[in-house]
């Protein structure tokens, strides 16, 4: 039997309001079960386990809670990371199973994330000529340090705040684009 | 991470558990199969790690500091080469790199996410004293980043890179960070 999307979609918001005052590990099939008024077994349907779930949920949240800017160039780019980290530092629960979903070995199909390829976008715009290794060393850079991951670890690990967060982003940033030549830009 | 002295009880539970980790793909394995490899009763198990969490994440530390312990660094431009063998330790072990890279991402309640730290700011301060105080945070937040497993992670999952491109990428960053302080080398 296919549950409807408005089930599924009504168990992460309730995983998701959850969130406000327990960790993941600590929310229960039981309590989003209790929650949304459906069996526990319906949700076992949809989401076999907890790694499911928090995938599933880092998605919703993805969407509904930390929509990406649109990006085009550089700029446009930086500008987009910043917003997100101040979006992360606003909402830490939300940003931790972000980050932690991100870590976790994949049980659903492995599409890359929306970001990944927007990076990949903006610099086949912005550096046409430049070698597929160079360009895929700067792309996984620059999704590296605009993840979630970065800000969980440095919130988690240095105590720093989104303000702290962001200047040592454009700081990685700066010194990884450093390392291309001046040539390798498309001139506007 | 740190690794705490563990009892020999509690090294055999972390070593069946990565085991078991391995085998299923997924760290979804009940305690009475962790007990039953370890060869020990399922309530050993409960005493030493009362919750799925407290044995997860000691685990995760477990497997840190034995499967992919690194070589001390002995200099901060020595970090890129340690980072390139890290990843190719993950790449070897891809459910274990799974488990730490999670471990690390689960805020305050999960494990400390900057374990190298200290050692990095240590290199950094005999090596280039003269940096600003946010020119050093930089340094050491980007390195601390790289080196971890969430890189392999990351890599491998978005960019479908294999093993040597990882390490590659991984490298080439960590050599990127280093670049604007290579020649300010205290004499």
């Amino acid at each position: 039997m296919e549950e409807s999307v408005d089930t599924a979609t009504a168990i992460l918001a309730s995983a998701a309001s959850l969130l406000r005052e327990h960790t993941f590990d600590d929310i229960s099939y039981r309590a989003v079960a209790d929650q949304v008024g459906i069996s526990e077994r319906t949700i076992y349907r949809q989401y076999p386990t907890r790694a499911h779930l928090l995938a599933a949920l880092s998605n919703w949240i993805e969407q509904t809670r930390f929509p990406l800017p649109p990006f085009v160039t550089l700029a446009d780019f930086r500008d987009a990371v910043h917003e997100r980290f101040r979006a992360f530092d606003a909402s830490p629960a939300y940003a931790y199973v972000s980050a932690r979903a991100s870590a976790i070995s994949l049980t659903l199909d492995a599409e890359p994330a929306y970001i990944t390829r927007a990076i990949e976008a903006m610099l086949e715009v912005a550096a046409p000529t430049l070698n597929r290794r160079d360009r895929r060393r700067v792309a996984a850079s620059l999704r590296y340090f605009s993840s979630a991951m970065f800000w969980a670890r440095l919130r988690t690990g240095f105590d720093l705040d989104a303000g702290e967060i962001c200047d040592a982003f454009d700081r990685a940033v700066g010194t990884v684009l450093a390392r291309l030549l001046d040539a390798t830009w498309a001139k506007p | 991470m740190a690794a705490p002295a563990l009892s020999g009880t509690q090294a055999a539970i972390l070593a069946a558990y990565a085991e078991l980790i391995e085998e299923v793909g997924s760290d979804d394995v009940s305690f009475r199969l962790v007990a039953r490899r370890a060869g020990i009763a399922e309530r050993t198990v409960f005493r030493n790690y009362p919750t799925r969490v407290d044995l997860l994440l000691a685990t995760a530390a477990w497997i840190d500091a034995t499967v992919f312990a690194r070589e001390e660094s002995h200099s901060i431009f020595d970090i890129p080469l340690a980072i390139r063998d890290a990843m190719q330790r993950y790449d070897a072990r891809p459910e274990l790199a799974h488990v730490v890279a999670e471990a690390e991402m689960r805020g305050v309640n999960g494990a400390a996410p900057s374990s190298g730290r200290a050692h990095l700011e240590r290199l950094l301060d005999a090596e280039v004293p003269s940096l600003d105080a946010a020119q050093r945070r930089a340094v050491v937040v980007a390195l601390s980043h790289l080196d971890s497993a969430a890189t392999w992670v990351t890599f491998r999952r978005e960019f479908g890179m294999d093993r040597r491109d990882i390490a590659d990428a991984a490298a080439w960053a960590a050599e990127a960070v280093l670049d604007g302080i290579r020649d300010r080398v205290a004499p």
